[in-house]
């Protein structure tokens, strides 16, 4: 039959594409736990196969840029700056979903296009204003502003999500006798798990993935991140593949497992605030 | 009536944030790129200097057709091809998958791209265009072209284009997931009411999905627009902009006008230029939604 | 338990004016339903009385008590919503608990107070449930338990159950004004269905464009409209109207509808005395139609459009004068659509309103 051929050629079509994507993904795994002189005949050789862990543990305890440490430095980055601008996001964004006040609507768009600013066009005055405060390479500094620059985005959202529940319960909720700040917590806030796990999915990948804000702000050799520590891998003339496809694996591994674990929310954060903002 | 000071106090943490660790940098910049080094006033003097270097437009470059051509043309090249061909990609395989088995694995794999550091994004494209390790190599051997083997982005006239491709890899699961939510929210009845007006396959997809999808369009145009302006991590990572500024753009132009040759303000023109361009775009799209 | 007042209330949204001038008492224990057709107004008054909307001008009295700068959780009023608007994320003890938790009462009053109130509306096997887990109709219940547990001055009810199916709908109306009566909670009702206002009501307050049209007992409504719009929105189905001019033939007031026209006894004229050629509105209800196979004394021929039968009764809709109108037939009668009939209007029965202004005039 006709159609037949056709819904086959499409599925062939659809599989050969999900293939060639999957390659280069396969080349860095294939490279972090196969020994060098097996990649340099091409990682896609089976003829020898010897696979070890040789290679990442030389990336976590690499001499000179150890990624163990750099991991436990980006986590401590990256756990308050998703919890911190969750509460606060959370917090201003249902202000404006649910509030009426003077320069609100201008407030708002200021907030929504600061969402489109680079963070590259802050890097001077920000390492400047980080070195006044002393927050200067300091891990607690860039969490704080990754916070900030987190808000816009997490404002949107939340202001998106809030529309989207009744308004009434919070109603009932004002008229049965509770506070303002009651009403949040003990009712928009637990109503919103769904739209916090989406932001926390997004926001947790896109902190542990920063390089740049990084790069401007921390510069001891301790103190690094694992994004940081990527760079410095690579060495000069020759390129270790095995450490570096090694060092690779392991920070792409957490935001894969978190993406792979709260898959629903990711994708319903990626289309949320896009779609309706 | 009595002022409700609850809002304000809601916004209150959020803005104080905002405004010291965003707003005051974003302006500080921008007034720095009208200061001398001094800190004197000179006007639009600074751009002057900075849109007449070589690494930020080479006309040389441009009218002989090599590489580089300076950073602004390096970043429209960038939007020229990877615009259309992430944004076209994702919703042909949007449409495709629909009729897939598997389709949620297909789109797992494709938006792996999309959840992975962008600082290993470049390391993945680096080695995949690796002369010795990469697949793109072994791919060029089988077809017979082994003579074109070398790695694609340690020279001037590839690096570029290497690091687009690989952008596209990177990029594409945005629009896919976008346009495949999209589809999702088509309701079935116009598919059907169409079929039965006798319309064709081709003719349902111009005629009735792809102007509902417009407002994902226009979404997926906007961010990857924006995702454009701001590459930074791959090029530095993968070519570190060169092979003598070949692959070079403005994000990593201006963090080398600052923390290499110190130039703080010609560093700030740059960086005011990009936050201007990413404005226009984000207004343009704000006023098209606000339109609706 | 506490009386309501109101007093001149305006609320505008933007340019719209929402509620306009509005004026009524809700006297204690009493249940006053608030009907209008949606935009009339009667939600935004409610929502006024509850504190969820600040009013632009006038006043609200809750037990003699000006509240209008008084915050919602302070008036100690109950609502009910429409779409019932409990806390998704609670059980339904919790639910019930809530407003007693939020007022920091002793753990064990709640516990006693909440399984009281379940008992009463009989959800005490359902304390465990999620709002999720429960059917349209136990939501209401578990909506009606967290309205009462307060022990409220004022119930406010906004279109409770308008979410019901049909059947549940007819028995919850029952259930709900045994239980009002029972309480002896003042009670503000909202509802667009004027059959949920008649069977409930001690008295009912109309709304239309932002203004109250009349204010009476069901009855009153039903006999004695005020204006051409009460008179339509009240009954079902909706009083018949015809334009008329008065005029007079041998010291009769007669009224002349075109198509026909009626005699109206001696004792209207003190009241149409002077009133000659005025242009009116004729009203008469559906069940007030008499209908006849064959031409009598004052009736008037007309077609069948066609018949709606009910079962017990039957809805004939006929076309006089190129417009349908509507009488309802006690019992059984064969009719065909486009076969005569004669209708009589019984002078009795009959509403006259001014055409200017709509208002009644008999």
């Amino acid at each position: 039959m006709k159609i037949n051929k056709v819904a086959i050629l499409i599925n062939v079509i659809a599989w050969a594409i999900s293939f060639v994507w999957i390659l280069p993904l396969m080349g860095i795994l294939m490279a972090s736990i196969r020994p060098y002189k097996e990649i340099v005949r091409g990682w896609w050789d089976f003829s020898e196969f010897n696979p070890s862990l040789t290679n990442i543990f030389n990336a976590l305890y690499h001499p000179t840029a150890p990624l163990s440490k750099g991991i436990v430095n980006s986590l401590i980055v990256t756990i308050p700056a998703t919890i911190m601008p969750i509460i606060i996001g959370a917090l201003a964004a249902y202000a404006f979903a649910r509030y009426s006040f003077t320069i609100k609507s201008y407030l708002f768009l200021t907030i929504v296009l600061l969402m489109a600013v680079p963070q590259q066009s802050i890097a001077i005055p920000l390492f400047q204003l980080m070195k006044k405060l002393g927050l200067l390479d300091s891990l607690i500094g860039l969490s704080i502003v990754h916070t900030a620059w987190g808000l816009p985005w997490i404002i949107l959202f939340m202001k998106n999500f809030f529309a989207t529940l009744p308004v009434e319960v919070e109603e009932a909720a004002r008229i049965d006798g509770a506070t303002d700040f009651q009403i949040f917590y003990k009712i928009v806030l637990p109503l919103s798990l769904p739209g916090i796990a989406s932001v926390a999915a997004l926001q947790f990948t896109w902190v542990w993935s920063d390089f740049f804000l990084a790069l401007i702000l921390i510069y001891s050799p301790d103190k690094l991140l694992a994004t940081q520590r990527l760079p410095l891998m690579r060495g000069q003339y020759h390129v270790d593949w095995g450490v570096l496809s090694a060092a690779s694996l392991i920070i792409i591994a957490v935001p894969i497992v978190l993406y792979l674990a709260l898959q629903k929310y990711y994708i319903r954060g990626m289309v949320g605030w896009v779609v309706k903002g | 009536m009595k002022l409700n000071l609850t809002p304000y106090f809601f916004i209150l943490p959020a803005l104080i944030l905002i405004i010291i660790f965003v707003l005051y940098p974003i302006s500080a910049t921008i007034s720095l790129s009208f200061l001398s080094p001094e800190g004197y006033f000179v006007g639009f003097d600074n751009y002057i200097r900075v849109l007449s270097r070589r690494e930020v437009i080479n006309y040389d470059g441009i009218l002989k057709g090599y590489f580089p051509m300076g950073a602004i043309v390096h970043n429209a090249i960038w939007i020229l091809i990877h615009l259309p061909l992430s944004t076209l990609l994702g919703l042909v395989l949007a449409v495709l998958l629909q009729n897939v088995k598997g389709s949620s694995i297909i789109k797992s794999i494709i938006f792996l791209g999309m959840v992975t550091p962008l600082i290993v994004g470049g390391i993945i494209i680096r080695f995949t265009f690796d002369r010795e390790v990469g697949v793109v190599n072994m791919f060029l051997k089988a077809i017979g072209l082994g003579h074109l083997v070398r790695t694609w982005t340690m020279y001037p006239d590839t690096a570029l284009f290497s690091l687009i491709l690989g952008s596209v890899w990177l990029w594409t699961g945005f629009s896919l997931i976008l346009y495949s939510a999209g589809l999702a929210m088509i309701p079935k009845e116009y598919y059907e009411a169409a079929k039965i007006d006798g319309a064709s396959s081709m003719q349902i997809f111009f005629r009735i999905t792809l102007p509902l999808l417009k407002p994902v369009t226009t979404t997926v145009v906007t961010m990857t627009l924006l995702w454009e302006l701001k590459i930074f991590d791959i090029v530095y990572v993968a070519t570190y902009g060169g092979p003598g500024g070949a692959s070079n753009v403005l994000a990593l132009l201006m963090y080398f006008l600052a923390f290499r040759s110190l130039d703080f303000n010609a560093s700030s023109v740059i960086a005011t230029l990009l936050t201007a361009l990413t404005l226009i775009v984000a207004i343009v799209m704000f006023k098209y939604v606000v339109r609706k | 338990m506490a009386d309501v007042k109101v007093k001149n209330l305006t609320k505008r949204f933007g340019k719209v004016i929402a509620v306009n001038k509005v004026s009524f008492d809700v006297k204690d224990k009493e249940f006053v339903v608030l009907l209008g057709p949606s935009g009339s107004g009667k939600t935004t008054t409610l929502r006024l009385i509850a504190g969820l909307e600040r009013p632009d001008e006038g006043e609200i009295y809750i037990g003699g008590r000006l509240v209008n700068n008084i915050p919602p959780r302070e008036r100690d009023v109950a609502m009910v919503f429409q779409n019932y608007a409990l806390y998704p994320h609670m059980t339904v003890f919790d639910n019930l608990a809530f407003p007693l938790q939020v007022r920091k009462m002793p753990k064990k009053y709640i516990k006693a107070k909440v399984e009281e109130v379940a008992k009463l509306l009989k959800i005490e096997d359902l304390l465990d449930r999620r709002p999720s887990q429960l059917s349209g109709g136990q939501q209401q219940r578990v909506a009606l338990g967290r309205a009462l547990v307060r022990e409220p001055k004022v119930f406010l009810m906004d279109e409770p159950l308008s979410n019901l199916d049909a059947k549940l709908r007819v028995y919850m109306r029952a259930e709900l004004k045994r239980l009002q009566k029972e309480l002896g909670i003042t009670t503000i009702y909202v509802t667009h269905d004027q059959v949920e206002a008649m069977t409930m009501a001690d008295r009912i307050v109309v709304f239309h464009k932002g203004k109250i049209q009349q204010i009476g007992t069901p009855s009153d409504l039903y006999k004695k409209p005020q204006n051409i719009f009460v008179a339509g929105f009240i009954g079902s189905p909706a009083m018949n109207f015809f334009d008329a001019t008065l005029t007079y033939k041998d010291d009769f007031i007669v009224l002349d509808a075109g198509e026909f026209k009626l005699k109206l006894p001696k004792t209207f004229s003190s009241i149409l005395r002077d009133k000659a050629g005025l242009e009116v509105v004729l009203g008469i209800r559906p069940e007030h139609i008499k209908i006849y196979k064959e031409p009598r004394a004052s009736t008037v021929k007309c077609r069948v459009y066609v018949v709606e039968p009910l079962g017990g009764e039957m809805i004939i809709n006929f076309s006089l004068g190129g417009k349908i109108y509507k009488a309802r037939y006690p019992g059984e009668i064969s009719l065909k659509p486009d076969e005569t009939i004669y209708i009589e209007i019984p002078v009795k029965h009959i509403h006259i309103f001014n055409k200017k202004d709509g208002k009644a005039i008999i």
